[in-house]
Order: C-alpha cells, then sequence, then structure tokens
C-alpha cells in the first residue's frame, strides 16, 4: 500500500464513514492500571475516568486506524502482587498493546518487566528515579517529572519566596531522599537551610511532628504526602498557628482535598504541578474532561498517555505495542503541527502531516529512557477556597 | 491465555505454600499467625539480597530464606510463646508491621521503599513461556514436597503430640510433652516455608519492595486456608490454587457488570471476597477438605 | 537542646498522647468490650469505625444535624452494622472456636469497607464544623476541638460505666464476661447480652471512628489505619478489661507521640508493637487481663 492511499484510507475511515469500518474491524485495545482501592484510591478512579472520557470522544470520531478502541480498566489494589496479576490479565487475555497509569513506584517497577517481555507499551505517573532506569528498551515513558528536579524547583520556589529556612514532612517514598537532596541543594544555594522530617502516613494526628517542624523556625514548610496524609498535616499546621508559608505538590492539595477540609486550612497554601507552557490547550480540555477547574495532576498525565499512544498508533500505521513503542518520539516531539488531544492529531496524521503533541502535564517530550524533557511547573495558590494561578515557569 | 494460566498456578503455588504454613502453625499447632506477611517478606528480602547483591546461586539464596524465617519465627515465638492463641495473634500482626517499617525505613540495608529490581529468575527470562513453566514445574514440586512432609509430620509422633497440644495444652503438659519446645518447632518450620514462599516470589517476578509485604496477603491467605480446611495440608493446597482461581475470576466477573464506574467494579469485586467466604463458613465451617481424626489421641 | 526546652517538647507530646490516647480508647473498649462478652477478636473493627463515621457524617452533613447528635446517629450505625455482622457471619460459627468467628469478622469488614466505597468513593470527606486554632498555656499549647473530643470521649466512658454498674442489663453483661455459665444458671438470656454486647462494642467503635474524623478528614480507610493502634491498646491493657483498654490506649498514644521526639516519626507504628511485647513478656496476660 502505497503512502498516499494509506493516508486516503485513514481519512475516509476518521472521516466519512465510520460506523461502516466499526462494524468490520477487531478493536484496539488498551488497558489502564491503576489504583482503585488501597492507599492510591484517591487517585485511580478519577484517572480511569478521565481515559475512559478520551476513548468514548476518539470512538466517536470513528477510531483510529478505522477501529474502534476497547478499553478496560483493571484494579492494581495499590500493591505490587495484585498489579502483576492485574496486568498479567491486561497482557495475556486481553491482550492490550498499552497499559497506562500505574501509579505506585513498587506497582510500576513490579510491572515493567512484564510490558517489556510482551512487547507492551507503559505509560506511568510513577515518581521513583530508578523507574525510567530499568532495562526497558524504550518500552516505557514516565509523564511525572524527574524526583529531583521536582524537588529543586521546590526548592528554588521556596527560596524565591524569601525562604531561608526549610522544613521538609513527607511520608517514606522511593523518593523521599532524592527530592529533600535536590531541595536541600536548591535551599543553601540561596543562603539557606532545609531540614527533613520523614513521618509515619497512617496516623490520625501529626501533632507532635508540627511541633518538631516549629522548633526549627521554618519560614516554609514543604508537605510532601499524598491527599489524605496531607490534610492531617495542613489541619495541625493551621492549629499550631504556623505563619510561614506552606508549599504542597499539586495531587495533594487537589479539587478532592479543597472540598473535603475547611477553607481556611488550605488558605495560602502554594502547590506545585508540572505543566506545559502558558497557553498550551491541553490542561483547559482535561478541564472539560473531568468537569473541573482544578484536574489532578495525575488526572492530566494520564490523559497524556491516552493521546500518545492513539496518535504513536496512528503514525505507525499499526496498533500493536511495538507501534507504540517505534512512534511515540515522532508523535511527542520534533518539528511538527502542535496538537493537544487526539482527535486532533488524528486527523493531522491521516492528512500526512507530522505533529507534536503538547500535553495537559507537560510539553510530552521524552530522553531515551523515557523521562520528560522541558517540562514548566505550574505554581498555584489556594485563594478564598479555590486554586488560582500564580505562574507558569 | 496460556501464559497467563501458568502465571497463575506459579502463584496459586505460592499461596498453597503460604497457606501450609499456616496449616502447620494454625491447623496443627493452634498459634495464629497474622504475621505471615512478615515471614514472607523476611525470606523474600533475605533471597534477594544475597542472590543479586552478594551474587551467590538462587537455591543457596532460598535454603537461606528458610533459616532466615525460622530464625525469624523463634525469635517471635520466645517472646510470644506463654501468651493465649487471640493475643499470639494480634502480637504477630504487629510483628508484619514493624518488618514492613523496618523494610521501608532502613535503607541502608534493604533499599527502603524503592525495592529490589532485577533479582535473578534462576531461569533465563528469555525462554520466555518456558521460564513460567520452568517455575510452574520447580513451584509445583515444591508445593508437593512440603505437602508431603506436613502429610508425615502430622501423622508422627510429632505431630499427634502436637495435636494434642491444640486440643489442651494442659493435659498435653502434664502427659509429659514439652510444650513450649514443641510449638515454638511447629512455629519456626511454618515460618520457613513462609520464608520460603517470599524467595520463590521474589526470583520468579524479579522485584520485591516492602509494600508487597502488607496485611492483604496475610489476609488472603487466612481466607485461602478457611476455604480449603485448616487441619489438613490437602485443604490448604487446594485453597491457596482456588483463592486464586477466584481471585482472577471475580475480575472477569466485575467487568461484565453493566452501569458502575470502574471504582464500583474493584469494591464489588473486594467485596465478593468477603461475601464468599462468609458464605462458604456457613456451607462448610470446616473448610472443604475437613480434618480427618477430629480430636487427636493423647499419647 | 537545653534541658528546660526539651522538658517542654516532652511535656507538650504527652499531652498530645493524652489527647489522642483517650480518642482512641473510645474504639480500643468497644473491641474489649465485644471480646469480654463473646470471647473473640472482632477484626471488624476498624471497618466499623468508618462505618461510624460515614454514619455520622450523612448526619450532621446531608441531615444537617450537630455534631453532638450525629455522634449518636455515628454510633446507631456502627451498632446497627455491628449486630447484622455479628448475626450473618459470626454467630453461625460460634462452634467452630474464637479464632475462625475472627476470621468471619475479618471478612466482614472487607465487605464493610467496600459498601462504603461502592457509594461514596475513595475521597475525602469532611464534617461541616469551625476549624479552632490552638490555645497556648505557657510553653504548651492545646486544641479547643481536642479537648472537647478529649470531653466526649471521656463521658462516653463514664456513660459505659454507669450502665455497666448500675442497670441489671449491664450488671448481666459484666456477669456473662466473668463467667458465661453461672450466669446463664441465673437465668441470663446470652444471646440478649451478646446482642447489647455486640450493639455496644460497634458503636463505640463507629464514634471513635467519628472522633477521629472530626479531628482529620474521613475516607473508607479511617478505620483499617486505626485497627493496629486499637489492638495494640486492647491487648496491652488486657483483652476484654475495659479499664485495661483505657489505660492500653494511653500508654500507647504517649508512646507513639514520644517517639517521634525520641527516635524517629516513621517509626510511631513499631513502637506500639514493641510496648506491647515487652508488658506482655512480664505480665502475658496484659496490665489489666485476668485469664492468661
Amino acid at each position: 500500500m502505497t503512502l498516499a492511499r494509506r493516508t486516503l484510507l485513514l481519512s475516509t475511515s476518521l472521516l466519512a464513514a465510520p460506523s461502516l469500518v466499526r462494524a468490520q474491524a477487531a478493536p484496539i485495545k488498551l488497558g489502564t492500571l491503576t489504583p482503585l482501592t488501597g492507599a492510591g484510591g484517591p487517585y485511580g478512579p478519577v484517572m480511569a475516568a478521565c481515559v475512559r472520557g478520551v476513548v468514548d470522544q476518539v470512538n466517536a470520531a470513528g477510531g483510529v486506524l478505522g477501529k474502534q478502541i476497547e478499553l478496560i480498566s483493571e484494579d492494581d489494589q495499590t500493591n505490587p502482587e495484585a498489579g502483576v496479576r492485574a496486568a498479567r490479565k491486561l497482557i495475556d487475555v486481553d491482550r492490550v498493546s498499552a497499559i497506562m497509569g500505574t501509579w505506585a513506584s513498587s506497582v510500576t517497577t513490579a510491572v515493567a518487566p512484564l510490558a517489556w517481555e510482551n512487547k507492551v507499551f507503559l505509560a506511568t505517573v510513577s515518581g521513583a528515579d530508578s523507574i525510567t532506569l530499568l532495562p526497558h528498551n524504550g518500552w516505557l515513558v514516565r509523564t511525572q517529572p524527574n524526583t529531583t528536579l521536582q524537588g529543586k524547583k521546590f526548592g528554588e520556589f521556596a527560596v524565591a519566596q524569601g525562604a531561608k529556612r526549610i522544613f521538609v514532612m513527607m511520608p517514606q517514598t522511593p523518593f523521599t531522599q532524592s527530592q529533600f537532596a535536590a531541595m536541600k541543594a536548591a535551599a543553601e544555594a540561596g543562603g539557606g537551610a532545609a531540614e527533613l522530617l520523614i513521618y509515619d502516613a497512617t496516623k490520625p494526628s501529626l501533632r507532635t511532628e508540627v511541633d518538631q517542624a516549629m522548633r526549627f523556625r521554618p519560614d516554609v514548610i514543604v508537605a510532601g504526602g499524598y491527599t489524605p496524609d496531607t490534610s492531617v498535616l495542613l489541619r495541625d499546621l493551621y492549629r499550631a498557628s504556623f505563619s510561614g508559608k506552606v508549599l504542597a505538590f499539586a495531587y495533594a492539595v487537589n479539587q478532592a482535598m479543597l472540598g473535603a477540609i475547611p477553607k481556611e486550612v488550605v488558605e495560602g497554601v502554594m502547590t506545585l504541578a508540572p505543566s506545559p507552557a502558558a497557553g498550551s490547550g491541553g490542561y483547559a480540555k482535561v478541564q472539560a474532561l473531568a468537569g473541573t477547574q482544578a484536574p489532578d495532576p495525575y488526572t492530566c498525565q494520564i490523559y497524556d498517555h491516552v493521546n500518545l499512544v492513539l496518535m504513536a498508533m496512528a503514525k505507525g500505521g499499526a496498533t500493536t505495542g511495538q507501534a507504540v513503542h517505534d512512534n511515540i518520539r515522532k508523535v511527542s516531539q520534533g518539528s511538527g503541527e502542535s496538537v493537544d488531544t487526539a482527535l486532533d492529531g488524528l486527523r493531522a496524521i491521516a492528512a500526512g502531516r507530522e505533529v507534536n503533541y503538547e500535553g495537559a502535564s507537560g510539553p510530552c517530550d521524552f530522553n531515551e529512557i523515557g523521562d520528560v524533557l522541558d517540562v514548566k511547573f505550574r505554581y498555584e495558590q489556594v485563594k478564598a477556597g479555590a486554586l488560582t494561578l500564580i505562574r507558569i515557569a | 491465555m496460556i501464559s497467563y494460566l501458568v502465571f497463575l498456578a506459579v502463584i496459586g503455588g505460592i499461596y498453597a505454600l503460604l497457606a501450609q504454613s499456616v496449616t502447620l502453625a494454625w491447623g496443627m499447632a493452634g498459634l495464629v499467625n497474622l504475621g505471615l506477611a512478615g515471614f514472607f517478606g523476611i525470606g523474600a528480602y533475605a533471597s534477594a539480597m544475597l542472590v543479586t547483591w552478594g551474587g551467590v546461586p538462587v537455591p543457596v539464596g532460598l535454603v537461606a530464606a528458610v533459616i532466615a524465617g525460622a530464625v525469624a519465627g523463634l525469635v517471635v515465638t520466645g517472646a510470644t510463646l506463654r501468651l493465649r492463641d487471640d493475643y499470639l495473634a494480634i502480637v504477630t500482626l504487629g510483628f508484619a508491621e514493624a518488618v514492613r517499617i523496618i523494610a521501608s525505613n532502613e535503607i541502608w540495608l534493604t533499599g527502603g521503599t524503592d525495592g529490589i529490581s532485577g533479582i535473578p529468575g534462576g531461569f533465563p527470562r528469555d525462554w520466555g513461556l518456558g521460564f513460567h513453566a520452568a517455575w510452574m514445574g520447580t513451584i509445583s514440586v515444591l508445593v508437593f514436597c512440603v505437602w508431603f512432609g506436613l502429610r508425615r509430620l502430622s501423622a508422627s509422633p510429632w505431630g499427634r503430640a502436637l495435636r494434642a497440644i491444640r486440643e489442651d495444652q494442659t493435659v498435653a503438659a502434664v502427659a509429659g510433652k514439652p510444650v513450649a519446645r514443641m510449638k515454638a518447632e511447629a512455629f519456626a518450620i511454618a515460618a520457613g516455608i513462609a520464608a520460603l514462599a517470599g524467595a520463590l516470589y521474589g526470583h520468579y517476578g524479579s522485584y520485591i519492595a516492602p509494600e508487597l509485604f502488607a496485611p492483604l496477603v496475610t489476609i488472603y491467605v487466612f481466607l485461602a486456608v478457611t476455604t480449603g480446611g485448616n487441619g489438613r495440608p490437602s485443604g490448604a493446597v487446594l485453597g491457596g490454587y482456588l483463592l486464586i482461581a477466584f481471585l482472577e475470576a471475580t475480575r472477569f466477573a466485575a467487568g461484565a457488570i453493566p452501569g458502575v464506574t470502574a471504582l464500583q467494579a474493584a469494591a464489588l469485586r473486594e467485596a465478593s471476597v468477603g461475601v464468599a467466604l462468609i458464605l462458604l463458613l456457613h456451607w462448610r465451617p470446616q473448610g472443604i477438605l475437613p480434618e480427618r481424626n477430629q480430636k487427636a489421641p493423647l499419647v | 537542646m537545653p534541658d528546660s526546652f526539651l522538658f517542654g517538647a516532652i511535656l507538650q507530646a504527652l499531652i498530645n498522647g493524652v489527647i489522642s490516647g483517650t480518642i482512641l480508647a473510645v474504639p480500643a473498649i468497644g473491641f474489649s468490650a465485644i471480646f469480654a462478652v463473646l470471647n473473640y477478636p472482632n477484626f471488624a473493627i476498624g471497618a466499623l469505625a468508618s462505618v461510624g463515621a460515614y454514619g455520622g457524617l450523612v448526619a450532621n452533613t446531608v441531615f444537617g444535624l450537630p455534631l453532638e447528635v450525629s455522634l449518636l446517629a455515628a454510633f446507631a450505625t456502627a451498632a446497627v452494622a455491628g449486630i447484622v455482622v455479628e448475626w450473618v457471619a459470626v454467630r453461625p460459627l460460634n462452634q467452630a472456636g474464637a479464632l475462625m468467628m475472627a476470621i468471619a469478622s475479618l471478612a466482614a469488614a472487607i465487605v464493610l469497607e467496600n459498601v462504603i466505597r461502592f457509594f461514596w468513593g475513595n475521597g475525602l470527606r469532611g464534617y461541616d464544623l469551625p476549624m479552632l486554632r490552638d490555645v497556648q498555656f505557657g510553653a504548651i499549647r492545646v486544641g479547643p476541638q481536642q479537648v472537647k473530643n478529649f470531653g466526649i470521649s471521656i463521658a462516653a466512658m463514664v456513660a459505659l460505666w454507669a450502665f455497666l454498674a448500675l442497670t441489671p442489663l449491664g450488671r448481666a453483661m459484666r456477669a456473662v464476661a466473668d463467667n458465661a455459665d453461672l450466669a446463664r444458671l441465673r437465668g441470663v438470656d446470652p444471646v440478649r447480652i451478646a446482642a447489647v454486647a455486640v450493639a455496644l462494642g460497634a458503636g463505640l467503635a463507629g464514634m471513635g471512628g467519628m472522633l477521629i474524623g472530626l479531628d482529620t478528614s474521613i475516607d473508607p480507610l479511617t478505620g483499617p489505619r486505626l485497627v493496629l493502634s486499637i489492638f495494640a491498646a486492647a491487648v496491652l491493657g488486657g483483652l476484654g478489661s475495659i479499664p485495661g483498654a483505657v489505660v492500653g490506649a494511653l500508654v500507647i498514644g504517649m508512646a507513639e507521640e514520644l517517639t517521634v521526639l525520641l527516635i524517629a516519626p516513621s517509626y510511631r507504628s513499631v513502637v506500639g508493637f514493641v510496648v506491647i511485647l515487652a508488658v506482655l513478656t512480664v505480665r502475658p496476660a496484659g496490665l489489666f487481663g485476668a485469664r492468661a
């Protein structure tokens, strides 16, 4: 088949006669593997729903390469053993081409070898630096920025806020140490000091931990946990009348938290999330899709996963994991037409144009080991109970 | 599909080993070890650290895991054997949590929450399906060996004395049985079996992390043992495989329910595990394969 | 660190521990009360705490009831759920031994947790409650809401004590706990007493879940996150002993807070375990346990 003819066929199937083709071709199978139960439970359901929304839109527009997409959403139970079983089912039974959205670093590390051994593409939001260092040979990309970079940005932002003494409070995670080291370096470069306290994220009160923090006399406290434990920490900081600034990850201080705890507790808290350049439309697309002004950073990332996977398939002219593996960087970066949704991207690819995806979580340009490049950060502050943008840089 | 079934046979075998550990401690000796996940973790870490970082062969790692588990079992029993059953259950639950927290926080020793990846698999991974089949064979043989060993132990004078202790330890003590020593032995062997299961899981899956040893594993194994029958090694083996079959079947069933979100389907799936066990306990409180001789002869 | 500074820090940690221990005591008493009468550890206690917290949430945010009334709703919801668990899952197994009953309660806990998840999702929920800043007394600070929760916990304990000591039903319950056979001979209906004990125990667990939720936020794992501390408190005090559960909860509460100062905050849960191990080595039946 010549390229021109394929393009013609594609455009026909995409635009003209979707229902006709739908009846004939075997569907494309994609899987999400997000935590629906267990400690990651606050995040996974929204992520799965976002992918469902994208898939429905693309299917309604005729699918990819004339095929409809069938989405299978499994639960990793925030546990690597259960996660591996779910991944096996997605790979061996459903025969998915890609798995998207693994959240806990332990689940991602456990699932990654299954993915590359079976030529299934894996897109993850996990933070541990070790993940992209696995011998995955290009079968994995991660949209969560490298944790050292996040730590550095956090530290620099704190210094820019005039902080001299930064106290970092985090649960034990695979990125706690590296992130703190980067924050500390940034703080010390700005003439300040930083200290770390690792807390137990299952406790209903962190009063004594907060007392420890206050004794350091910090002017900035970094709350580095997830939503449930950060809500405990913010309350105890409020009760202790901490008058300095509080910085947190946007995935912790998200819309769900704003709805669940008193306004005054989160007022003034500043958040940081990976972001595309200002003016990029991807973020607005997720706002519409998720029906919220402040979509969770993980939801933005999985939105990017599904869009990239679908466009890479179209670009490669095949719906296999191999096609995604070979073509993802051809649609994620380069000098092509800038698109922020698979709907536009698929149309452009069908018309034979090059595309460069600019996502909701960042420009989605990947280096050779699958880490994102040139990511910007979105700095927001809670004002009158809503997240308001300070700047994107 | 075949690779999926082979994989499930391997995981079922791991659970069958864990279930047999519980049968020995609970079914035969009356000791409830809710710290099972902790021993599973100790074995996984012992072997993974020795083989991945120390470069010893996998079989040496497995033996070391059994020894590490048994020693940990002796340490726990040393402190707790004077306790009543229900106290022991809760203390061991705390033990497992302590193991998990130490594995998470002592990064210099265990690698912390990053876990240990790239654990050697014993067989070449590029065998593909052959790799999984080789592991299915290995684990099936080990499940059989442990099953055979437990049956022999159960029928031996040691096993009979153990059941006598389970039924009434005061009477058994009066009859001259070394109650504390025998309980410690049973608990240590059981801990060793759980550790072996952990080591095997690490080598097969190539990755372990502290989150693997959350209480979820212990809960699943107790469901398996209760299902199969807690007094018989055969019941434990059956329960282990049935558990995995059931957990996976619920995945397909939950996917077929119309009109629920992914989250609701996941909730229904987990709830069905609890409901199934409650129903089964009504239907057969002794499990599918009940213990043959209910009361052990004392002498 | 100067001595007076360290002294102040320890005093503050102890006060924090007394407050968190008192709140922990409420579900721990519930757990111990069920054990005292029915002789099995009810592993659904954490899930029942979550059920109570959500029951109170509905009363507070949907029906707009004040918090004190919502606490009673939390008690009632969890009590009903506890009775259902007892009758459907546990009671049919009372010939199969305490540990079988415990396993059945564990199965019921999984069901309860996921029923909550099915209807409310995993997201955080909060009560309609103003946030108050702590009040400073010299170097020590205390939160008004904590003090209030502390008072409510004490009131619940006094009410329980009055019920057990002063009412015929309460006296019958104690008689069953002391010696079930003897109580039966005296004409106490064991089924009715069991139901009362379960309702009381589960209700207290539910109230405890809501009290902790008032201080934080709630999600389906609110109760399950607490179970280790509840168990540690009850075992430390001696299973089945109500004063023991109170003392155990206070000791665990204070030990956990001191860990933050003296060892490392990430080891809070481990210290509870070490404390129970140390106490049980000396007293195998716990501080107040009669039956070893």
